[in-house]
């Protein structure tokens, strides 16, 4: 049959049952082996996919919830949630009125945005002497 | 006055912590379709560079530009551009006015010369010199003589763009955009009526991050952003394919959010991010609310006839020579529907 009398039929999307998400779950499973080979991290931006409900749900289906959860308050939360697949994390950012504005699964042994960045540090280390000298000024003029 | 502070020094003096950064230039790159791996990379080299001045000019425009990018109702990522750069002038938001306000854009000028970024909105009247003064300066004198130290120009929203409604037939006051004025540097045009904020913010990260202006497609539009129409990326493409569109604004099909094509959504011909980056957050844009897009951020949009009247089938031909297959499937349905409005909305007007 040439080419041109192949007929064309068009399947309608359907969002009951996940379209991407098997896909997507088999590229993570090559990311993390990378991980554990390599330690090379990796990660993917759920944003830029078209992904249904149902591809959602499948994630979190086989992905799971694992042992951590964190919080973080910058410009509005951002939740870390370590996924039942070690090396799996699930980070989504909000903004102030908690509305998210972007998705991640990164394939890492901790999300950079948990990590305290060296400068940091090296502020905090400044201000925790500052603060330890203040105590001991309170403390000398209380005796 | 440039500010001698890093970016990174500035953002943390103003109190938005390094964790805060990161976040944005996830967004960021999320935004531009940049590898997510490239974001801390980002927050690094940026937090580095020194914040650029910017030199904000408005010429003939309502404002909308300057609202889209500031009337985030919360401390949005949007809003950042403003710790991304010194902001050295700008009519509507600026402290001083008069002459103090002119001192300072002229010292900005000269201290920044070659340098800083001129951020345009509003097209420039070319009829009389007296239809648009600043102190007495009119437009186009002010555009050709901040142009000449300025390193780029963003050109944002359609009327700096291409000339956006002052332009619009009959074009009384001989509007013209910045590319008809300026021709030696670097232009990168944000079109849309407004522009989405992000766009602009993501442009100047973009520039802080790799020290160049993002690929731009023929118009002078960053790709990242105006590479696919809103018709590729439009959710309710099912609709389209299936045949299924909205007769009227209230019907069943419409209701059921079908394919606004037959109401003359203008999606096919327009190059913009509102399907994916959307508005107000990521909330919505046009059509998920129900109405047809305008092509807002495409050149001589108001001069393209009725925003309710469905795309002619010439349009379609324009695309390129060769569709594929389901392109053609569509266009031949696009076509079908769109002779099918055009002789309902003939008869609706008969018989009134």
């Amino acid at each position: 049959m040439p080419l041109s009398e192949i007929p064309i039929k068009v399947v309608p999307a359907s969002t009951d049952k996940p379209l991407n998400a098997p896909a997507l779950l088999n590229e993570i499973a090559a990311m993390l082996e990378r991980l554990v080979e390599s330690s090379a991290t990796e990660s993917i931006d759920l944003k830029s996919l078209p992904l249904a409900p149902a591809d959602y749900a499948r994630l979190e289906e086989i992905l799971g919830l694992g042992e951590v959860s964190a919080e973080i308050e910058a410009a509005g939360p951002t939740r870390v949630r370590e996924t039942a697949v070690h090396g799996v994390w699930w980070v989504t950012h909000m903004n102030a009125l908690r509305e998210p504005t972007a998705e991640f699964i990164e394939v890492t042994y901790a999300p950079e945005i948990l990590k305290t960045h060296p400068s940091d540090a090296a502020a905090g280390l400044a201000t925790l002497r500052s603060r330890l000298m203040d105590a001991q000024g309170d403390q000398a003029d209380a005796e | 006055m440039p500010s001698e502070l890093t970016l990174g020094e500035s953002l943390a003096a103003r109190g938005v912590s390094r964790r805060a950064f990161l976040k944005f230039c996830a967004s960021i790159a999320s935004a531009m379709a940049l590898p997510p791996s490239v974001a801390p990379a980002m927050a690094e080299a940026m937090a580095k560079a020194k914040r650029p001045s910017v030199i904000y000019l408005s010429f003939q425009e309502c404002t909308g530009c300057l609202e889209s990018l500031t009337r985030a109702h919360q401390a949005s990522l949007e809003t950042l551009i403003f710790d991304l750069v010194s902001l050295e002038y700008q009519h509507t938001i600026m402290a001083p006015s008069g002459e103090a306000a002119e001192r300072s854009l002229h010292q900005a000028i000269e201290e920044n010369r070659g340098k800083y970024v001129l951020i345009v909105d509003g097209a420039i009247p070319l009829g009389d010199p007296g239809y648009g003064t600043v102190a007495g300066q009119s437009f186009a004198d002010i555009m050709t003589e901040t142009a000449k130290g300025a390193a780029a120009i963003l050109a944002v929203g359609t009327c700096a763009s291409f000339g956006g409604l002052p332009k619009a037939d009959p074009n009384p006051t001989g509007a013209v955009p910045v590319s008809h004025i300026v021709k030696d540097k670097p232009i990168v045009n944000i079109p849309g009526c407004p522009p989405i904020a992000v766009v602009m913010t993501s442009v100047v990260a973009h520039f802080l991050t790799f020290g160049k202006l993002p690929d731009l497609d023929h118009l002078n539009r960053p790709k990242a952003f105006f590479g696919d129409t809103i018709h590729d990326r439009c959710y309710r493409r099912p609709f389209y394919d299936q045949g299924k569109f909205a007769k009227t604004f209230d019907d069943a099909g419409a209701r059921q959010g079908w394919c606004l094509y037959e109401l003359g959504c203008k999606g096919p011909v327009t190059y913009n991010a509102c399907a994916t980056v959307k508005w107000n957050g990521g909330v919505s844009f046009p059509i998920e609310s129900g109405h047809g897009c305008i092509g807002c951020s495409e050149p001589d949009f108001w001069d393209r006839g009725s925003f309710y009247q469905p795309l002619p089938m010439s349009l379609w031909t324009n695309r390129g020579k060769t569709l594929a297959a389901a392109a053609a499937a569509g266009a031949a349905i696009g076509a079908g529907a769109a002779i099918a409005s055009r002789m309902r909305q003939r008869k609706l007007v008969e018989e009134k």
